[in-house]
């Protein structure tokens, strides 16, 4: 099978209910050590978050799962249903087993732990795009 | 329904919290402080900014991080912000409290349930008590700044 370079960079939607922590990750996505990224929008909620994801097809999703109006776990099963091939990556407080393996379960990919240091969450969303 | 206590354990899995998120979060060591019953019961607001969880399920009560402008102005210096709004320290304390909160779920379980945070603008914020025994306060100091993680939180029922 041939493998054809991609033409467009990835495209990321950052869902975290938290200002400086989306500013963080939107940060972090530039790195080098990642293949090109374009953020596709940022949502303080899950609400907010299904409605871009509808409007913007994003390749990449980080999704905060404690948020006001739509909570993370919702979101991530809405947005499974219309977008199976999107790579949800969950990056969350909560650090029980039962809520990581409910997300995995309902269509995320990853779960990464806050707090994080830098290389984690680029570790992760390498992981992610890999 | 029977409300127990917390237990000492209890009470290391917050102040393990504390040390994680400030090693993760800003490459440097904070210097927890052993824990203290709050005698007078009630809410305690010792600062500038306080973010409060509060704590459903299995659990009942809330976990309020309450820091001053410069050690939250620091915080936000060292997660790369260039904006040093009210706005940015209310959001930074609010994502402390959930952030150790969420982490004591890794002892607690699932069953500790966490609100999203919310702002305490005391004294103009009315702030219901919801457990009835008397809360911790979890001193630190980072960076010269003294901040306090208060602990209110009993287990309902059987859980604990």
């Amino acid at each position: 099978m041939i493998t054809m370079p991609r033409t467009r960079p990835l495209s990321l939607l950052i869902v975290d209910d938290s200002t400086v922590i989306r500013n963080r990750i939107a940060r972090l996505v530039s790195s080098p050590q990642l293949p090109p990224i374009q953020i596709a929008g940022l949502a303080a909620n899950g609400e907010v978050a299904l409605h871009m994801a509808r409007e913007t097809r994003p390749d990449l999703i980080t999704m905060d799962l404690s948020m006001p109006n739509m909570d993370g776990e919702a979101c991530i099963e809405a947005i499974a249903s219309f977008l199976p091939d999107t790579q949800i990556l969950v990056v969350s407080a909560l650090s029980d087993k039962a809520t990581a393996l409910r997300a995995i379960l309902k269509g995320a990919h990853g779960f990464l732990h806050k707090p994080f240091t830098d290389e984690e969450l680029l570790d992760s969303l390498i992981e992610l795009v890999a | 329904m029977t409300h127990t206590p917390l237990r000492p354990q209890d009470i290391e899995v917050f102040t393990e919290a504390i040390t994680h998120y400030f090693s993760a979060s800003t490459g440097e060591l904070a210097s927890v402080r052993s824990a203290y019953l709050l005698e007078r019961g009630g809410p305690v607001i010792w600062n500038d900014f306080n973010g409060l969880i509060e704590i459903s399920g299995d659990y009942q009560g809330s976990v309020c991080f309450s820091a001053p402008r410069a050690l939250l102005s620091h915080v936000l210096l060292k997660m790369g912000e260039s904006v040093f709004t009210d706005e940015r320290h209310g959001d930074i304390v609010g994502e402390i409290a959930n952030t150790l909160s969420g982490r004591a779920r890794r002892h607690f379980g699932e069953g500790l349930g966490i609100s999203p945070p919310r702002l305490l603008n005391y004294p103009n914020t009315i702030f219901e008590v919801q457990a009835h025994s008397l809360p911790y306060a979890i001193p630190l100091r980072w960076h010269g700044y003294e901040a306090n993680l208060v602990v209110h939180l009993e287990a309902c029922g059987g859980a604990g």
